[in-house]
């Protein structure tokens, strides 16, 4: 379990030392969402040849859900909070997202599918585990926002870029070589269950003897 | 003297806000236990993290989780009380109420399903179910916002005539669908029996169970230990990374039913959303937890 800190932009070479379990403190600028239509618009983009409002490639998305409130600060906003949200639901458009973008670091909680986790691996990406309830020590991390695009959407939704510094501890839960700790464990899980089902049927029967 | 609807309305909007911003006392002690005892050095370090983080919130008066969930209430109703104007809009201003004044602002959460339109509000906003307490001279409220995280992996399936192990076998199955991703350590509600609806009712009072209180019935009780020892023999562990806690409780209860017989299983994460107070007839009000 090693401790990485890392300083975004990251080269492939800073994301392939990193490994499945290790833990990861972010700093600079990252681009969270939590919208399933902003992820459907980002690919709709790709698709299309058209630029997105900010330049994502090579960056670090992730699924952290930001209150920002309008203020008279250069970008018109100041962020009172962020925090993770399951990233499964978007499981079906993350590989192409992955692909189209060449992402480096992607996250939230939950972990993603092995579509994604061979995407992954293809552009040299890692997904981090965020504490789900960690609102309060999340915002900590937080210095700025630098901007806020699609407007049109509701907070979370909107394809925000916050400046952060420290932001971790998160939890290496994919590393770009393939290994999973969300597969590992539900193959664990899967493997243990005939032995943990015989234990709970030798429970019950000396609990109802 | 009959109790306003005014006084409804700030202890639905108050309780509100406690569970946002407040791991129960139970929840944070047993989440200290854990960590003392998990033996997987992930595992360990997340729920020292969860601690912390549950610490901060409170002293800073912040949200522990983002995702502020949907407004449910739970009332009981004493037999002796008595009001004085609306109940059911009470509880609606009282959400609302929370919502202009919340401070960090909160997220829209509630959810249109024809449109998944986000807003503060919508059909039958708050949820809200009501029970009677024969002979009791206060109204008791417990609210438990519901998010997605755990809400997406609750399931309930009716069998016919099941044997114990068919329904331990299924609450198992439930908890490894739901696997790394309801923010585990849980809090495991069962509901045995009853009709669809009274099942899925039982298995959320259960979830919302303190920690400590055994099922009465000893074949309950122990089937509530043998199913938390197979949960935390799965692995997922705490966020899901890895260890040994992936439940902090299971709870269960039952009622009698036909030969059809659901069997619901909630869910909790582990900062385990619940208030509840009490308000008398006289106007006093008690905050439970």
């Amino acid at each position: 379990m090693n401790t990485h800190r890392l300083t975004l932009p990251v080269s492939e070479a800073d994301i392939s030392a990193i490994r499945a379990g290790d833990i990861v403190y972010l700093s600079g600028d990252i681009v969270v969402t939590i919208g399933l239509p902003t992820h459907q618009r980002m690919i709709d983009y790709a698709e299309q040849g058209k630029p997105l409002p900010i330049d994502i490639r090579g960056g670090a998305f992730l699924h952290l859900s930001s209150y920002n409130r309008e203020s008279n600060t250069p970008s018109g906003y100041e962020a009172l909070y962020m925090n993770p949200t399951t990233s499964t639901r978007y499981d079906a458009l993350m590989p192409s997202l992955i692909r189209a973008y060449g992402l480096r670091i992607v996250g939230g909680k939950g972990g993603l599918g092995e579509e994604s986790v061979a995407a992954m691996r293809e552009t040299g990406c890692i997904y981090l585990s965020f504490l789900g309830g960690g609102c309060t020590l999340l915002a900590r991390a937080i210095q700025e926002v630098v901007s806020v695009h699609w407007e049109d959407y509701i907070s979370q939704f909107r394809l925000v870029t916050l400046r952060v510094k420290d932001l971790g501890p998160a939890t290496v839960g994919i590393d770009a070589h393939g290994n999973s700790l969300y597969r590992q464990l539900r193959d664990d899980a899967k493997r243990r269950l005939p032995t943990i089902l015989d234990e709970l049927n030798r429970d019950r029967e000396r609990a109802l003897r | 003297m009959p109790i306003s609807s005014e006084i409804i309305r700030n202890v639905t909007s108050s309780l509100y806000e406690w569970s946002l911003k407040k791991v129960p006392d139970d929840t944070k002690r047993l989440l200290a236990q854990a960590e003392r005892r998990e033996t997987v050095q992930l595992g360990k370090q997340t729920l020292r993290i969860m601690v912390e983080a549950a610490e901060a919130a409170e002293a800073e008066n912040h949200l522990v989780c983002s995702d502020v969930g949907v407004p449910t209430y739970m009332i009981r109703v004493g037999t002796r009380v008595t009001f004085s104007g609306n109940v059911r809009q009470a509880i609606v201003d009282g959400f609302a109420d929370l919502v202009a004044r919340a401070n960090p602002p909160i997220l829209k959460m509630v959810t249109n399903p024809l449109t998944l339109q986000r807003s503060y509000e919508g059909k039958n906003m708050p949820l809200v179910t009501f029970d009677m307490i024969d002979g009791a001279d206060y109204m008791e409220i417990v609210c438990a916002p519901k998010a997605m995280g755990t809400g997406r992996w609750e399931a309930i399936e009716t069998f016919v005539y099941p044997s114990l192990e068919t329904i331990e076998k299924y609450v198992l199955d439930t908890v490894l669908r739901a696997g790394s991703q309801p923010c585990p350590p849980i809090v495991v509600g069962v509901g045995i029996g009853g009709t669809f609806d009274y099942a899925a009712k039982m298995a959320k009072e259960c979830v919302l169970r303190p920690f400590g209180e055994r099922n009465p019935e000893p074949v309950l009780a122990a089937m509530e230990e043998r199913l938390l020892k197979a949960i935390n023999a799965t692995g997922f562990g705490p966020m899901g990374t890895g260890g040994d806690t992936t439940a902090m409780a299971v709870h269960i209860d039952y009622s009698a039913s036909h030969g059809f017989m659901p069997v619901a299983v909630a869910f909790n994460c582990w900062i385990n959303r619940r208030t509840c107070a009490r308000i008398y007839e006289d106007g006093t009000v008690v905050r439970v937890e």
